[in-house]
């Protein structure tokens, strides 16, 4: 092949991957997940569920999915766990390789912990403090490990949520 | 060299992305299937039983409504009323509500909307079906809303048949909630308000009960149907212009000189309440701190591991487990306690504005005999006109003791003033005429209430069953011969009045 007709083919095919590019930042709603917008979190059905029974708790009101999701601690934190659950979520949406009751990670929960007592501070700082010896908020596999929701265990998604739990519900519907 | 590095890694990434472009697509359509609820057709969306295969947790709840049959006749239970409606439909026949399903019946056997012998007779205009039922925003969409709003009620007696349901507050595809009555957005506007669509989901959920539980009356509105001819619509509106209080539905009942009936037995202009739920409902506790009417009224429940909103309406207190007890966490005895003193508090003073409501008419009436002029008696009728405006606000609408008991017992209070004003100045009208120690005739039964309002009770009962015998037997025929409603759904709504019981 002559150098000059590689050149151009080269380049015609680096452009095409980057138009390509710009459609699949288009067609996987890429930009939505840099918004707080909880309906980005239904971008696809695996979470419809979780976002119904959330949108039907005492914390739609005031707390949406980030604010327990995410680590509040600072940008660094905050992009480095988006950038990881990103990557996990799409993998296993993509491979399909996620059970239909969906459990949070461990790393995941140490993050809604933090926020639950960053969001309720006043009323269980006492708690915090003795949080040594009743309840050890980090490693579960002690006696003393707990976390908020090993009590309350209602908060905020109810006890019961698989994908057959909330059917015909009207959350799902936001996004057309 | 390079190019060729440039070539391989772009047809790398093309083929990735070509795979996760197909991977994203084919999802994506995934999506809208699963998001895509059961359609309701079109002809069947104010057809209950049409819903029942799609949502059969709400259905079979919505159909619990049935539940709790028994008839109370207030008019028996509180006969003041009587004379308090001297000359209105409710001096006829007044019963405690009773669930949704019933409502469509108990329209059509209450004695006020008397008995009609064809489309174009009987006392009341087509507004009356407005709250009853899921055909009426089918009518309104099929005939227009100034034609629906024109003529007698028995004009739409073989459409509207289904009694208050899905199509009512739902969207007919998604199952959205929605309104499908025009007055309500045209009221919020009016009062400055958010619309329904404008309104928060938490807001909607009342929104789509305040379709109904609203003071409302009916403004009388000129039209040309498509022959030229003038019409005149009565078309249900909310006093909302000055708020949402009874001062300022009064306010622009004055103003636009609304008045619903003139009481017979004392000439009084009334204003007569309809059932200001929503309006009281806002300015209590509850209201206050943003708790839906669904919340309490219609709990989240299960059923095996589906979580959904009971569709059966009723008194919170029969639910209190799923209602009250998610905030309050003292024992349901103690808080039915504490509802049952309100109760108490709110009877008391609507007992006492009553009988001085009742005596202020019968004084009046007293004083026109000897010969009182309507000048002297126009204070005196303002008085029991504001007093009887308070009283019934305060009353007319479900619960309000307990959704606002200090505007209640604002309202009464207010009202037993005014009541009391009229009575005073009563006495020097009287004592003008040389009567000294009249006392009002005695209305403690609903037969002598009655006979003080004029009410022919005997020949409207039996007027009325003869209507159940003929037209009302006729509607229904067509009703199941058109397929808008089955025999299985009515069977059981037809079984007591007040003046029947099967």
């Amino acid at each position: 092949m002559k150098e000059s007709n590689l050149k151009k083919i080269s380049i015609s095919a680096f452009f095409i991957a980057i138009v390509f590019f710009g459609y699949l930042v288009y067609a996987s709603k890429m930009s939505s997940y840099l918004s707080d917008d909880p309906k980005a979190c239904i971008n696809c059905h695996v979470m419809n569920t979780q976002y119904a029974t959330w949108q039907h708790s005492s914390h739609a009101r005031d707390a949406r999915c980030v604010d327990c999701h995410l680590p509040h601690d600072g940008f660094f934190r905050k992009y480095k766990t988006k950038a990881i659950d990103g990557w996990k979520h799409s993998k296993a949406f993509t491979l399909n390789s996620y059970d239909p009751a969906i459990k949070i990670s461990k790393e995941g929960a140490v993050i809604v912990q933090e926020n639950c007592v960053s969001c309720h501070k006043s009323i269980v700082s006492n708690i915090v403090i003795n949080a040594t010896k009743y309840h050890n908020f980090k490693d579960p596999e002690l006696i003393t490990g707990r976390k908020c929701w090993d009590c309350h265990k209602t908060v905020p998604h109810g006890k019961v949520r698989a994908t057959t739990t909330t059917p015909g519900n009207i959350g799902v519907k936001e996004v057309k | 060299m390079k190019y060729k590095y440039l070539l391989i890694v772009s047809v790398v990434a093309i083929g990735a992305m070509i795979f996760l472009a197909s991977s994203i697509k084919g999802r994506e359509k995934e999506r809208i299937e699963i998001n895509q609820g059961p359609e309701i057709a079109h002809q069947d969306r104010a057809k209950n039983e049409a819903w029942e295969r799609y949502y059969p947790r709400q259905y079979s709840s919505w159909k619990k409504t049935k539940e709790g049959t028994d008839i109370k006749d207030m008019l028996k239970a509180k006969p003041q009323l009587a004379v308090l409606w001297a000359g209105y439909g409710f001096a006829k026949d007044y019963n405690a509500p009773r669930g949704h399903y019933y409502a469509v019946q108990d329209n059509r056997n209450s004695l006020r909307t008397g008995a009609p012998v064809d489309s174009k007779t009987g006392p009341m205009p087509t507004a009356c079906w407005t709250c009853k039922s899921p055909d009426v925003p089918r009518m309104i969409e099929e005939d227009g809303e100034l034609e629906f709003f024109t003529g007698k009620w028995a004009k739409y007696g073989t459409e509207i048949v289904n009694p208050i349901g899905c199509y009512n507050c739902h969207n007919p595809k998604t199952a959205e909630l929605e309104v499908h009555v025009p007055y309500l957005d045209r009221s919020l506007k009016a009062a400055g308000l958010p619309t329904f669509e404008e309104s928060t989901y938490q807001e909607k959920r009342n929104l789509v009960c305040a379709q109904c539980h609203v003071e409302y009356y009916f403004k009388k509105t000129e039209w040309q149907d498509e022959n030229g001819n003038k019409q005149v619509a009565k078309v249900v509106t909310l006093p909302w212009k000055y708020g949402l209080t009874a001062e300022g539905a009064e306010k622009y009942y004055d103003e636009v000189g609304h008045t619903d009936f003139k009481n017979k037995i004392s000439g009084t202009p009334i204003l007569k309440t309809q059932h200001p739920g929503y309006e009281l409902f806002k300015t209590g506790i509850h209201g206050q701190k943003g708790v839906s009417c669904a919340d309490c009224h219609m709990p989240y429940t299960q059923d095996g591991a589906v979580k959904y909103s009971d569709h059966q309406l009723q008194n919170p207190l029969n639910t209190m487990d799923r209602s009250c007890m998610n905030c309050h966490r003292e024992s349901e005895k103690k808080l039915k306690e504490i509802v049952a003193r309100k109760y108490e508090r709110k009877d008391q003073l609507a007992e006492l504005t009553m009988d001085n409501l009742a005596k202020a008419h019968l004084e009046t009436a007293k004083a026109m005999e000897v010969g009182a002029t309507d000048e002297e008696l126009k204070v005196i009728r303002s008085d029991i006109r504001k007093s009887q405006w308070r009283w019934d606000y305060a009353v007319a609408s479900h619960a309000s003791f307990f959704h606002a008991p200090e505007e209640t017992l604002r309202l009464l209070a207010v009202g037993n003033e005014y009541a009391m004003k009229a009575r005073i100045k009563l006495v020097s009208v009287l004592a003008k005429y040389g009567v000294m120690n009249y006392s009002a005739p005695d209305f403690s039964t609903k037969e002598s209430a009655q006979a003080l309002a004029g009410v022919p009770l005997e020949k409207l009962v039996k007027a009325k069953l003869e209507f159940k015998k003929t037209l009302e037997a006729e509607w229904i025929k067509q009703a199941i011969a058109r397929k808008l409603i089955s025999n299985e759904t009515l069977k059981d709504a037809d079984k007591e009045s007040s003046y029947f019981k099967k």
